[in-house]
């Protein structure tokens, strides 16, 4: 299989819809890192469509930086559940597959295993998106045991800290005290410690950020990737605010990103001796790595 | 009638940057223009203003953060 099959016959183009043809024309695909990645937005065709996530939301934003920073994305699956975060990744140009709430890592644990199988010559990533709800609380089990069996692939929890969907109640990463419909007198117990379960379970890769700094952000997306081909499940923890149902003002938006950077998201990464070992040898690597 | 951003684009195109584009939340709706434009030699930022939410992260990114001050938001009115 190769990109060719996307690219339409020059006199059939004109009937093609325009965001196809300019997929084509400006898009990502099949183009080396340096001339796309997060780098160069606004410059070229993004893989996100638009989409129905609120102004201003710092979770859309973060999807964009994901899908700009994808090392490969003509071989990529995006896996998601309910939630907000679904409605921009499945408007992108990469497949989405639709979980059932929750079980979005036990779907991808079968998806790593059937490519492995069906295309074993081909590197197919497969990332897991999902939010604070579908991943640490209805998820919660389907999350931990994949991590358990070491399934290759990448987890991303957008957390904002609400189930914001489904109009602001109290989800288990609200932190405490966070006065929310369904905790009218404040939530009872903190935050659950999403990164010390991802490293205890076995997770090679793991980072906890508040996505302030772009290059930081799609480094972090780049090497839990690459880990996720090679050792094994990678988890990225990454506070994405909602800013309805927190009542933050869209143009501090930002600036409430970057207080958060300095408490409770404070920049965390962990990660094994191997895959030290093996970021030294993919980012000294000038060319973008695709095996 | 919506808010929307606008780009001074005489004043964006003194400076070498694309800050704006690389924060705002939509994709490809604040763009960049590599080529020079007003004499200037560097590009400017440009909005598709079917696209734009009005969420002013552009505004507080170029006018707090930069102090640029190339950016504002604009109602558009159906005419």
């Amino acid at each position: 299989m190769s990109l060719k099959y996307m690219i339409p016959a020059s006199k059939f183009k004109r009937y093609l819809p325009k965001d196809y043809v300019e997929l084509v024309d400006y898009g990502p695909f099949g183009k080396d890192y340096s001339e796309v990645g997060v780098k160069n937005m606004g410059t070229f065709k993004e893989l996100v469509e638009e989409h129905p996530m609120c102004s201003g939301c710092w979770m859309a934003y973060y999807i964009k930086i994901i899908f700009a920073a994808l090392p490969n994305p003509e071989n990529t699956v995006t896996i998601g559940t309910a939630g907000c975060g679904r409605l921009a990744i499945s408007q992108a140009a990469v497949p989405f597959v639709y979980g059932n709430y929750g079980d979005q890592n036990a779907m991808a644990s079968g998806m790593t295993r059937a490519f492995r199988l069906r295309f074993p010559d081909i590197q197919k990533d497969v990332i897991t998106i999902a939010g604070d709800g579908g991943m640490m609380d209805i998820g919660f089990s389907m999350t931990m045991h994949a991590w358990f069996r070491r399934e290759k692939f990448t987890t991303i929890m957008l957390d904002n800290e609400t189930y914001g969907n489904t109009g602001g109640q109290e989800s288990g990463m609200s932190m405490e005290g966070a006065v929310l419909k369904m905790s009218p007198k404040g939530k009872n117990f903190g935050k659950l410690p999403a990164m010390q379960l991802a490293i205890t379970a076995g997770c090679v890769y793991v980072v906890k950020m508040s996505p302030t700094n772009i290059n930081k952000s799609a480094k972090a997306i780049r090497r839990a990737i690459f880990a996720a081909r090679k050792l094994g499940p990678t988890f990225i923890h990454v506070y994405t605010s909602c800013n309805i149902e927190y009542s933050i003002p869209t143009p501090d938006v930002f600036k409430d990103a970057k207080e958060m950077e300095k408490g409770r998201f404070a920049f965390e990464e962990f990660m094994t001796p191997e895959a030290k070992e093996l970021f030294a040898i993919v980012e000294s690597k000038k060319k973008r790595e695709v095996s | 009638m919506y808010y929307v951003a606008k780009v001074n684009s005489e004043m964006c195109s003194t400076y070498k940057c694309n800050m704006c584009t690389l924060y705002c939340p939509e994709a490809n709706t604040l763009m960049y223009d590599k080529e020079s434009k007003h004499g200037n030699e560097h590009g400017t930022s440009w909005v598709d203003e079917d696209r734009c939410k009005g969420c002013a992260i552009c505004v507080y990114v170029c006018s707090d953060l930069l102090d640029r001050n190339c950016i504002e938001m604009a109602m558009v009115t159906t005419e």
